[in-house]
């Protein structure tokens, strides 16, 4: 037994928002559970309401076509991502930053939308997000808006979302279509492990973009970097963008040099 | 809308059998097999989502069951170790001494059961990347590898 609390699985999109309204303070979203259900038995959260939103249907739809992007519903899980045929061909960098996530059986359970609604600062999911120009459709009983993920993250494991909302869907233009990246991420093992810092590189055309996990209050994206500049010029652009701090997984000086490492080894290796 | 509050009866299919059973909203996957189903092969270890020891497979995918509310899986096939009774996977890793103090076993069991079955061809990098989720503190690895191995090779023929 976890903790005492309600469990509500909305079969549509108008019972979700309605639960999502009427437990705004005392209610979770509950997805892949790979964040949620840790931190309640931990002690770290105590919703009275825990919603299901993964029975409405269409949560799990991951949708891409010829001429659109690709769209995805909150019960995606990063496995289902990795699966498709058509994201590992028109946005592999998807799959370079899914593949680093956790381990494979978390990742049949943990989803895309899960990753970045946690905004854990070292997030994977987010610097892929980011580099693609990833949007975000939030929905709550009041209506529905957009917004790009470089406005969703706020701080540690804080979001744009407010009160009662929750993301419906997450959309990736057709733009980005056949982006190429490399992701490296530092961790003390070679299996699953939180990342002690992370550097996302993404070449689309002659435009580059770099986003870095655990290495700032929220991920951060960089898009100063052009393909004229010189690693160095590249590195101290990057660097500019970040803020390590020291904690129990590396200090400030250790992130910031590796973060300079993988910089360059990115730059020579996507080309 | 379906409302779980307090205690519910759930319908779950474990091992090909339909259960009803008393269960809370809060109850774990894990700790409803265990303990309210006496299905103590499946073993809780950091109950963290960490050392794969609570390993089962729902609707045929590998997941820890620490990480999932009991309830989130009405509807869906469960399998535990103990709805295999001599699998090409168990006696490999007899035979190879694919454990020692046997606690990681049963997850690495069914964890082995869905690899082989997605992946029946030869395929070191899949092994690798899936059996990364369960932890054995005793064997080392070589004898789960040389499991893994032999499953396959009888699974084949």
């Amino acid at each position: 037994m976890l903790y005492e609390f309600s469990y509500l699985a909305p079969r549509s999109v108008a019972d979700l928002v309605q639960a999502l309204d009427e437990h705004k303070d005392d209610g979770k979203f509950l997805a892949g559970g790979t964040d949620l259900l840790p931190n309640i038995r931990n002690g770290l959260m105590r919703p009275r309401f825990v919603i299901d939103g993964k029975k409405v249907p269409g949560a799990d739809a991951l949708n891409g076509g010829a001429t659109e992007g690709l769209s995805m519903g909150p019960a995606v899980s990063i496995n289902d991502l990795l699966r498709s045929p058509f994201v590992r061909e028109q946005y592999p960098v998807l799959c370079v930053c899914a593949h680093e996530l956790a381990s494979h059986q978390i990742r049949n359970r943990a989803t895309v939308a899960g990753n970045v609604v946690n905004a854990s600062p070292c997030s994977d999911m987010a610097p892929a997000l980011l580099c693609l120009g990833a949007t975000a459709l939030l929905r709550s009983a009041g209506g529905e808006r957009e917004l790009a993920f470089k406005d969703f993250f706020t701080g540690v494991k804080k979001t744009a979302l407010k009160p009662g909302e929750y993301l419906e869907r997450i959309v990736i233009p057709a733009a980005s279509k056949g982006a190429r990246g490399s992701y490296k991420k530092l961790k003390r093992i070679a299996g699953h492990d939180l990342g002690i810092v992370g550097v996302l590189m993404v070449r689309l055309g002659d435009s580059l973009r770099f986003a870095v996990s655990s290495a700032a209050p929220t991920p951060v994206l960089v898009e100063s970097v052009t393909a004229k500049d010189s690693p160095e010029e590249a590195v101290a652009k990057v660097l500019a963008a970040v803020s390590p701090i020291s904690d129990v997984r590396g200090t400030k000086e250790y992130r910031e040099h590796m973060i300079g490492v993988y910089v360059r080894r990115l730059l020579a290796e996507v080309k | 809308m379906k409302d779980y509050a307090g205690p519910i009866e759930l319908s779950l299919r474990i091992n090909g059998e339909t259960r009803r059973v008393q269960a809370r909203p809060g109850d774990s996957l894990l700790r409803l097999l265990r303990e309210r189903l006496g299905l103590t092969g499946t073993k809780c270890g950091c109950e963290n989502g960490d050392c794969g020891a609570c390993t089962v497979l729902v609707d045929g995918a590998p997941i820890k069951s620490c990480m999932a509310l009991a309830v989130e899986c009405e509807g869906s096939d469960i399998l535990t170790i103990e709805g295999l009774r001599g699998h090409p996977v168990q006696k490999a890793f007899a035979v190879e001494n694919g454990f020692q103090c046997g606690f990681c076993t049963p997850g690495m069991i069914l964890n082995a059961v869905a690899l082989l079955s997605a992946h029946p061809e030869e395929d070191e990098e899949a092994d690798r990347e899936w059996m990364q989720s369960n932890i054995c503190r005793c064997t080392g690895y070589e004898g789960i590898r040389l499991a893994l191995a032999s499953a396959r090779r009888s699974l084949k023929d």
